[in-house]
């Protein structure tokens, strides 16, 4: 408990001492404070994770609160380790990234909100009392959304900022408004008071789930309120963009998972909402990411893609759940949580590679860069890793988590049920879809943005700057990688007693099948890749005493090949989307050329998110439009106001006088 | 014992004899003698003993692409069942794993073909990409609904599938069957997914994502799509199969039916010309209406009656 307090406050005195540095010292010392928390915090959750030493205490706090549990468990000491390792990656990398913004003055406060968030997330996953809880929560939601302002003199950053706010401020509403007949019914502001509310079946245990799953839906990123996932990560700097969509997405996660474990027994309904919502989000993400060409708008469509096949996981488990399946329960949600965990892995790994690449060549544009595998041979390599890694390429750790959740819908076949079938068949083939659709976006985005020659002069004269700071988090993030995809059965058991918390009760998995599954990927990965090192090698023994020759491109002829020749990300991605058509909200703006001379012709297509597009966009404006009606209520003028202020008194009196 | 080593022998030399055989009929189609069946070994050969032009623009990928995806053939070979239904290796969901290896393989050739920088191959990286991407849920959705039907999830699965589908048996390995050969000619990019002979770089698919390879390279990537040939021909052979036979007359019936596909394969590209670029989204776009079609016979098996 103390070392838990310790921890929390270690964090927190970090953000508050990095206010009072001078500018070269402010990362450092938040790292350093970071460093020992994470430290400590990580000593602890795992002490709850192998040992189930859950840490219980609460504290008192005066009236409108009360009493404030706070409880380890192993689903909140799974997070705790998440958040605590992953922030501090991201901001060690920071030390170097943020060196390229050195004088702005908002880098005075911006390691403080940095530190807040973190200390946030942490306190979010350990409390368990609706009002604290929800006090953390707007922490959180603030100091990240000063985190996406960080450039505020970019008009880009400041606008998504204020969608960011926003929609954090729809998702708490519908998160308060769910805890808020959860305590009515209960009397109780404690989660543990929640579970008997939803002991029966029916309308409002539906309806309170829904509620909650869109509230902390919001903050994951599920379709449809994804929308500013793709504003914020490219407003927000690189690092702040790697802490949010590798960690602070998940608290939406955890707070699913939270009230599946409250909730303990969900009903079908919600099963198939979950999957289905889910299963929506992977397959319009990585559609939409295809189309991106800026580089961290690309990874935040990702973001979605993967929150989507996270949530695949979590309804497999609730359907284990609804059929007391135990093992589809397991498989489940064991998918999902080591799918938390990798997808923070390897996205923070490709934001931190698109932060040394923006750093370095100042673009986001992919259709500006290209050869930089060349220039900067760290960050590609690097990059090469995480890109196959969230493609769930074997022998990496994406493949790991999504086989476990192909497992689960396979076994889900047991259930001996129609629509369970098809539904989940379904899945499977929607998964293999989102599967194949992000091969194609990341060798778009590997190929062009990475190989080739470069496009543009930024991309010409870029050079690597392997400073130790950014390449040390990156390598890192790598090392993580592998290991999980090459010796995944020790990686699942972090997520063990975790999904026990889900799965009511403990769970023993030496000698399952997912441990089963687990050593044979492990297996089979590992002989991949020792196969593919001896091919090399025998591809090298075969060369060793051959003639290799350098000569340019084939280009059929022709003499002079330039950069512009080279296939662009559009081009490489426009035969499959033109299938796709149907589903974005194209604007295009053509000159088609005419005469013998055509000297003016261009062509140029933008394809706009059809849900932000059709229907976000037309909610706000309608809702604008009614606000506009109230204008005449604030005229400026001073006797008036002080007319509202008598005749609201008035009717106060009144009011008190009748009742 | 002996079907082991009979397997590795299909895995290993069975490649060259398939692409011979297609080769050979192609020739008798058009009034030729052909070259001799073994013909495409000796080319292997050749290259091997060859030296390389690299491009100047490519990099490390380049090299490493052709071995990579290589590997990732033989290695998904070892997850496919061959002769009388067996595999070197087989685990519940290995057939996952076998797609997802391919995936990864494709990855690197996707990758490798992008790095010289050139257009045609740009082309015909994202004409694969889209290809495929189109094909891999059809191929998981038939191979899940088999596993659901004989509630076995390793890839074996699949010489059980007659069997058990009991009266809709042989409609579903028949569409099963089409489907996968429609796999088949997809990735090894036959007409009239891709032109193997075009001389155009313009209309060609996996042709132009290898223009700049040569040497060694091009021998592997040449064996390893022909591997990948026979990996979905002994499928279709599999779920043709019945298990329950003898298991030296499986092999020869399993050996004869790939040599039979060759011989489709062959007679296809002396009639048809390859389809419109455009057009052939739809025709590999037919693995996942056959793909739901089999899920509906599969349900009606299992639940048929039931609701």
């Amino acid at each position: 408990m103390i070392l838990f307090i310790v921890g929390i406050f270690l964090l927190f005195a970090g953000g508050i001492v990095s206010l009072f540095l001078n500018e070269s010292l402010k990362p450092l010392i938040s790292v350093i404070f970071s460093f020992f928390s994470t430290f400590i915090l990580s000593f602890v959750s795992l002490k709850v994770l192998f040992y189930g030493d859950i840490i219980k205490f609460s504290f008192n706090l005066p009236f409108p609160i009360g009493d404030v549990p706070v409880i380890i468990d192993p689903l909140s000491a799974f997070f705790v380790l998440l958040i605590s390792i992953m922030s501090l990656i991201s901001l060690s990398y920071s030390i170097g990234y943020i060196t390229s913004y050195r004088g702005k003055s908002n880098l005075a406060s911006h390691y403080f909100f940095l530190m807040l968030l973190i200390c946030s997330m942490i306190c979010v996953t350990a409390v368990q009392n609706v009002i604290f809880f929800l006090i953390v929560w707007e922490i959180m939601s603030l100091s990240s959304f000063f985190l996406v302002i960080f450039e505020d003199d970019k008009k880009e950053a400041l606008s998504a900022g204020m969608n960011y706010l926003i929609m954090m401020h729809i998702s708490v509403l519908f998160i308060m408004a769910g805890f808020m007949v959860l305590a009515i019914h209960s009397g109780s502001m404690d989660f543990s008071a929640f579970t008997q509310v939803f002991s029966e079946n029916g309308f409002l245990k539906n309806a309170i789930f829904i509620c909650l799953f869109i509230g902390f839906g919001i903050k994951s990123g599920f379709v449809p309120f994804h929308n500013w996932l793709p504003k914020a990560h490219p407003a927000a700097p690189s690092h702040v963009s790697s802490i949010m969509s590798g960690v602070m997405i998940k608290t939406g996660i955890y707070g699913i998972l939270r009230v599946i474990n409250i909730m303990g027994i969900p009903t079908l309904e919600i099963s198939y909402f979950v999957l289905g919502i889910s299963v929506l989000s992977a397959l319009y993400g990585v559609l939409y990411a295809i189309a991106q060409h800026d580089i961290k708008r690309l990874l935040a469509y990702h973001s979605i893609e993967n929150i989507g096949i996270i949530g695949m996981g979590i309804g497999i488990g609730m359907f284990g759940l609804v059929y007391e399946n135990n093992l589809l329960a397991v498989l489940g949600f064991a998918g999902a949580l080591l799918h938390v965990l990798n997808h923070s892995i390897f996205k923070e790994l490709l934001f931190l590679g698109a932060g040394c690449v923006y750093t370095r060549t100042k673009t986001r544009d992919i259709e500006r860069l290209g050869g930089l595998l060349k220039k900067m041979p760290y960050t590609g390599w690097l990059f090469l890793v995480g890109a196959f890694a969230i493609v769930g390429l074997p022998p990496l750790n994406g493949f790991v988590s999504e086989f476990i959740i192909y497992i689960g819908l396979l076994k889900g076949f047991e259930i001996k049920s129609l629509n369970i079938l098809v539904i989940f068949i379904l899945s499977i083939g929607s998964l293999a879809f989102v599967g194949s659709m992000a091969l194609l976006c990341f060798t778009k985005f590997f190929g062009v943005a990475f190989l080739g020659v470069p496009r543009s002069k930024e991309a010409q004269q870029v050079k690597e700057d392997p400073s130790f700071t950014m390449l040390l988090p990156m390598i890192v993030l790598a090392l993580f990688i592998f290991t999980i995809g090459l010796f995944p059965q020790y990686a699942i058991k972090l997520t063990v007693s975790a999904t026990g918390c889900l799965t009511g009760g403990r769970v023993d998995i030496a000698g399952t099948l997912p441990m089963t599954l687990m050593n044979n990927i492990s297996l089979s990965a590992l002989a991949f890749l020792g196969l593919t090192g001896i091919m090399l090698l025998i591809r090298r023994s075969f060369l060793a005493n051959k003639t290799l020759e350098s000569f340019k491109t084939w280009d059929c002829g022709y003499q002079a090949p330039d950069s512009r020749m080279q296939y662009s990300a559009s081009s490489y991605a426009a035969p499959f989307l033109s299938l796709f058509n149907p589903f974005f909200a194209l604007s295009t703006d053509t000159v088609k050329p005419h005469g013998y001379f055509p000297a003016t012709a261009r062509f140029s297509e933008k394809k706009h998110d059809v849900i932000e597009h059709y229907f976000i966009k037309r909610l706000t404006g309608f809702v604008n439009g009614l606000f506009k009606k109230f204008t005449w209520i604030q005229s400026g003028d001073t006797q008036l106001y002080i007319l509202y202020g008598v005749i609201f008194l008035v009717l106060a009196l009144i009011a008190v006088a009748v009742y | 014992m002996l079907i082991g080593f009979l397997n590795i022998l299909v895995l290993l030399v069975l490649p060259f004899i398939f692409i011979g055989v297609i080769n050979k009929t192609k020739a008798f189609w058009s009034g030729r003698h052909g070259a001799p069946i073994l013909q495409p070994f000796y080319d292997f050969v050749r290259l091997l003993r060859k030296g390389q032009v690299i491009s100047t623009t490519s990099s490390a990928i380049f090299m490493m692409a052709p071995a990579v995806t290589f590997t990732s053939v033989i290695m998904a070979g070892a997850f496919v069942p061959l002769i009388s239904g067996r595999s070197f290796v087989d685990f519940e969901g290995g057939f996952i794993f076998f797609a997802y290896l391919l995936a990864a393989g494709k990855f690197f050739c996707l990758i490798g073909a992008l790095d010289v920088g050139s257009s045609f191959e740009g082309m015909g990286a994202s004409r694969e990409a889209g290809f495929s991407s189109m094909i891999e849920p059809g191929f998981l959705i038939i191979l899940s609904s088999i596993a659901a039907l004989t509630g076995n999830f390793s890839f074996g699965a699949i010489s059980i599938a007659l069997e058990k589908a009991g009266p809709f048996g042989y409609l579903i390995t028949f569409l099963a069957a089409i489907a996968f050969f429609i796999v088949l000619l997809a990735e090894g990019s036959r007409i009239p997914v891709d032109d193997p002979n075009t001389h155009l770089e313009l209309t060609m698919v996996h042709e132009a994502m290898v223009l700049d390879n040569s040497g060694f390279d091009l021998g592997l990537i040449i064996y390893g799509s022909a591997m990948k040939m026979i990996i979905f021909a002994s499928i279709v052979a599999n779920l043709i199969i019945p298990s329950i036979i003898n298991v030296y007359i499986s092999a020869f019936i399993f050996i004869m039916l790939i040599l039979l596909q060759a011989i489709i394969i062959g007679t296809i590209e002396s009639s048809f010309a390859r389809l419109k670029m455009s057009r052939v989204f739809e025709f590999v776009f037919i693995v996942v209406s056959l793909a739901l079609a089999i899920l509906a016979l599969v349900t009606m098996r299992i639940y048929g009656g039931q609701g």
